[in-house]
């Protein structure tokens, strides 16, 4: 069993506290997406505004007994998404700030890129994006159409659209994967305004996560200049798809965070309103806690391993990911069948979380993608074994 | 199955209309053909009917949610729970109409991944040919071929609460397999998702565990 060492229960413990101010809010902003703007002062928000702003750009961060907390660390960032998630994983999704572009960029962006990215983000509460899925490539991303092509000497231009990318219709700024020619090499990340001409963002209404606003982009002749394109002092091997795998494989655990504090979510409504359990159904909760333990200590396994750079990350993450999609859909219908007829109309949070469970599935790869890249691990080796 | 298949073809309708003309147009067929007193409540209190099938009396509008080729609303009735005043026949009939229906909806979905993946590819082959999907499109048949087996020649009665409750469980299941299949398609308000949320939505009024005294009261 892993245990969190004092610093990292400190900001388990704020979290926590943090977070019991999100589900008076999380029906709301169900409701109405746009809410978070009402919302930008609640404590939680303001933090995520900043978190993951690395110290050398962020003179102000939260700091919790004593000690400074940036949420450049994976493990304190799944322990922080899990208790967030709990409250309300609508509302962590909806808050601004630079999480998945804030990877792709520490990692890609040269100095004055860095510098531009988070100064913009740290000068007022900022929404980004990370565009990478197509409306006809979902999973093989590698496959994409949308282009990336010169324009003059200092400017690129992006043509293409892209599809249920979260928060665009709000942000200010992100990154579009678009390709400068033909194969996986010819991928390549590019930071983005939402102001240009031709960019374009549509919201797609749909069945949960509902504060995340995921839309439909469209780049119509998107003018970028080229100092804005990432990773061009990095070998060509390291741009574009390899950056973006590596990216992701280390937000992927705390995408398992978030499916895990929606199943907790679910488990914890059923332990504080059913009045009664009947022999059967305590068994079967309590189940479902081990399951839950289960799944946090691979979390934090997987985190700790990205964290030190372990080459097992990406397939411990791909693991946890997979599980924690499941477990959110099997532990919010679990809990639904604890309320008896009608539980979905008579205890609305519940039902809302079942919706949001549904989502977590398709975040930054399927579960058969996720059971793909941990078979890879396998039998590349990454996967010690022993 | 033999000698019952004569009984069985209005129930087949609930399913064919279901699977061919969507949620709406099968619900209405039902609330119209069972139930002389209007569609029945579920043991909740709790009603989802096409909006404009219900009296203005039925109760509370809880949600009201688009789907497809209609509009469908969820309505608790503003009565106690408790008995119901439906005649148990009528009861039976509804239950097994709606169980046929939400199988056709399943069908309906089963269709809906077949075409949606048959029209993506994956480097140069069709999504719908890569193994992993050809495996859990199985797995979703043969869920779907149980339950067909079971209601098959089914007559209003034949089936007791468990079984139904049993095979709508396995319903939902099923239907959640498929949605994991069709991508993020599955999570959009105006697509086959929303069918199955309502679905599911039906399986919770209609056939969810009953306790009682633990349904009603929002914490
Ligand atoms: C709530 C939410 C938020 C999102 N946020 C973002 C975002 O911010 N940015 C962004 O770029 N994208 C985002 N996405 C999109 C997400 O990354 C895609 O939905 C995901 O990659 C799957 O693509 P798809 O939906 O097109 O499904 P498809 O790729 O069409 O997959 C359909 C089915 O086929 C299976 N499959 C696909 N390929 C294979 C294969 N090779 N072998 C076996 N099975 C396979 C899948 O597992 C799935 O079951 C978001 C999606 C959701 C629902």
């Amino acid at each position: 069993m892993i245990e969190l060492d004092d610093r990292t229960r400190a900001i388990q413990r704020q979290a926590r506290a943090w977070a019991q101010e999100l589900k008076p809010l999380a029906l709301e902003l169900d409701q109405d997406p746009d809410a978070i703007h009402r919302h930008l002062d609640v404590a939680i928000v303001s933090y995520l505004t900043r978190m993951t702003v690395p110290p050398e750009f962020n003179p102000d961060p939260v700091v919790i007994d004593g000690r400074p907390f940036y949420g450049t660390g994976t493990l304190e960032r799944v322990v922080f998404a899990e208790e967030v998630a709990v409250g309300d994983a609508g509302m962590l999704l909806a808050a601004p700030g630079p999480v998945m572009s804030g990877v792709l960029v520490d990692a890609m962006g040269d100095e004055q890129q860095k510098k531009w990215f988070y100064s913009r983000i740290m000068e007022k509460p900022t929404w980004t994006f990370f565009a990478l899925t197509e409306p006809d490539r979902g999973s093989d991303a590698g496959a994409m159409n949308t282009t990336l092509t010169p324009d003059g000497d200092d400017h690129f231009v992006l043509r293409g659209a892209k599809r249920y990318i979260g928060n665009a219709a709000r942000a200010d700024l992100g990154i579009v994967f678009a390709r400068t020619r033909p194969g996986p090499l010819g991928v390549t990340a590019v930071l983005t305004e939402t102001s240009a001409a031709g960019f374009t963002a549509e919201p797609l209404e749909t069945i949960g996560l509902r504060g995340l606003r995921i839309t439909a982009v469209t780049l119509d002749d998107v003018r970028v200049p080229a100092g804005q394109v990432l990773g061009r002092h990095l070998r060509a091997t390291q741009r574009g798809m390899w950056s973006a795998v590596q990216g992701l494989n280390r937000l992927r655990p705390g995408v398992a965070a978030f499916g895990l504090g929606i199943a907790r979510a679910a488990y914890e409504y059923v332990l504080a309103n059913r009045r009664t359990l009947n022999t059967a159904e305590r068994h079967r909760l309590d189940r479902l806690g081990l399951r839950l333990t289960e799944l946090r200590q691979l979390i934090w396994r997987s985190a700790i391993a990205v964290d030190d750079n372990d080459p097992a990350a990406g397939s411990l993450a791909s693991a946890a990911k997979a599980r924690a999609s499941r477990l959110a859909e099997e532990a919010t219908l679990e809990a639904l069948g604890c309320f008896g007829p009608g539980a979905r109309l008579d205890h609305p949070l519940l039902d809302k979380l079942a919706r949001d469970a549904r989502g977590v599935e398709f975040m930054e790869g399927t579960g058969n993608i996720q059971k793909l890249n941990l078979f890879t691990g396998l039998v590349q080796g990454h996967l010690r074994r022993d | 199955m033999t000698g019952r298949t004569a009984a069985a073809d209005a129930w087949i309708r609930y399913r064919r209309t279901a699977r061919q003309d969507g949620l709406v147009r099968a619900l209405t067929l039902l609330c119209e053909t069972v139930g002389d007193g209007g569609p029945p409540r579920g043991p909740g209190g709790h009603m989802v009917v096409p909006v404009g099938v219900a009296g203005a009396d039925a109760g509370d509008v809880v949600t009201t949610l688009t789907v497809e080729e209609g509009t469908v609303v969820a309505l608790r009735s503003r009565a106690e729970p408790g008995v119901s005043m439906t005649p148990r026949q009528e009861r039976a009939a509804w239950a097994l109409g709606l169980t046929c229906l939400r199988f056709g909806l399943s069908e309906r979905l089963l269709d809906a991944v077949l075409a949606h993946l048959g029209g993506r590819t994956v480097g140069d082959a069709k999504l719908l040919h890569q193994q992993m999907v050809k495996g859990g499109v199985a797995e979703a048949v043969i869920e779907q071929l149980e339950i067909e087996t079971m209601l098959a020649g089914a007559t209003p009665g034949d089936l007791d609460d468990d079984v139904l409750a049993g095979l709508n469980a396995q319903i939902t299941e099923t239907d959640r397999m498929l949605l994991r299949l069709l991508g993020a398609v599955s999570f959009l308000a105006d697509g086959p998702g929303q069918v199955a949320r309502v679905s599911e939505l039906i399986a919770d009024v209609h056939f969810g565990s009953a306790r009682a005294g633990e349904h009603g009261g929002a914490a």
